[in-house]
């Protein structure tokens, strides 16, 4: 039997929400250290 | 470190714009299973997550012996930056699981097998980040938290295993299995574009946590790791 392909779509929401919150979350955390410990700057590169 | 930096942070960004992309054809483009319905999408962002955690676990792991062998700190200081880059897909994994699972199973959470040793794993991870933080000798804290990331790695492939060796609700692999794939194509298209953009943010994590880790192993200021 097949099902309502509407159904629970909620899940699916919370779930890619969820997914987008913690990597993106992740990165911006990453970038903000990465530019505080001065890998941003090209500064110290030269 | 700052090419480091740079080329993490452009791998970030491009792992990030495939996962924007996934979002795109798995919502709009992959047809809706006929069993589970609409949860089955859910597919897309937990299989790659759960690939994602248990590669970069595997990398501790190998880059623990290799510190146990070499004592080079950047080789742990590469297992550590793995460590935190695993925590943060095991996290999407273990918490996008149960949104599949409440409306597949009908329930949140089962202690069976799969879930519990994916579980264990996570806590066993967790507690690798403790103890580096417990620990002010720089020698000290590679070497004890190298043997725990070598337990890490005897764990992976048995978590892998737990569904053939044990009566688990969770399902068996369709893709990394020894016959060919039991997806549809436009299923597996969106699987695998998915499992490289995982891959591709998996690396960028690493690459420009490890440049973060080495400015400041260079800069003599251990606590700012």
């Amino acid at each position: 039997m097949d099902v309502d392909p509407h159904a629970n779509a909620g899940y699916v929401i919370a779930a890619y929400c969820i997914t987008a919150l913690i990597l993106v979350g992740y990165a911006l955390r990453l970038w903000l250290r990465s530019r505080k410990a001065g890998g941003s700057g090209d500064r110290s590169a030269s | 470190m700052a090419r480091e930096a740079r080329g993490g942070r452009a791998l970030i960004g491009i792992g990030l714009a495939g996962l924007a992309l996934v979002y795109v054809l798995a919502l709009q483009f992959t047809p809706i299973e006929r069993f589970q319905g609409l949860p089955q999408k859910i597919f897309y962002v937990h299989v790659p997550a759960a690939w994602s955690a248990l590669l970069a676990f595997s990398m501790v792991g190998i880059a623990s012996i290799l510190y146990l062998w070499l004592k080079d700190p950047r080789v742990d200081l590469f297992a550590e930056s793995a460590a935190e880059a695993g925590l943060v897909f095991s996290l999407v994994m273990l918490t996008t699981g149960p949104l599949w699972g409440k409306p597949v199973w009908n329930t949140w959470w089962t202690w069976d097998a799969r879930l519990t040793f994916t579980l264990i794993l996570f806590f066993l991870f967790l507690g690798y980040r403790a103890l580096r933080g417990a620990l002010q000798d720089p020698g000290e804290r590679a070497r004890f938290s190298a043997v725990l990331g070598i337990m890490g790695l005897i764990l992976v492939p048995f978590v892998h295993l737990t569904v053939y060796l044990f009566r688990t609700l969770h399902p068996q692999p369709i893709v990394l299995k020894p016959s060919e794939p039991s997806l549809p194509w436009s299923m597996l298209r969106t699987l695998l574009i998915s499992v490289l953009s995982y891959t591709v943010l998996l690396i960028g994590f690493i690459t420009t946590r490890y440049g973060v880790g080495r400015r400041v192993l260079f800069s003599g200021d251990d606590h700012g790791r």
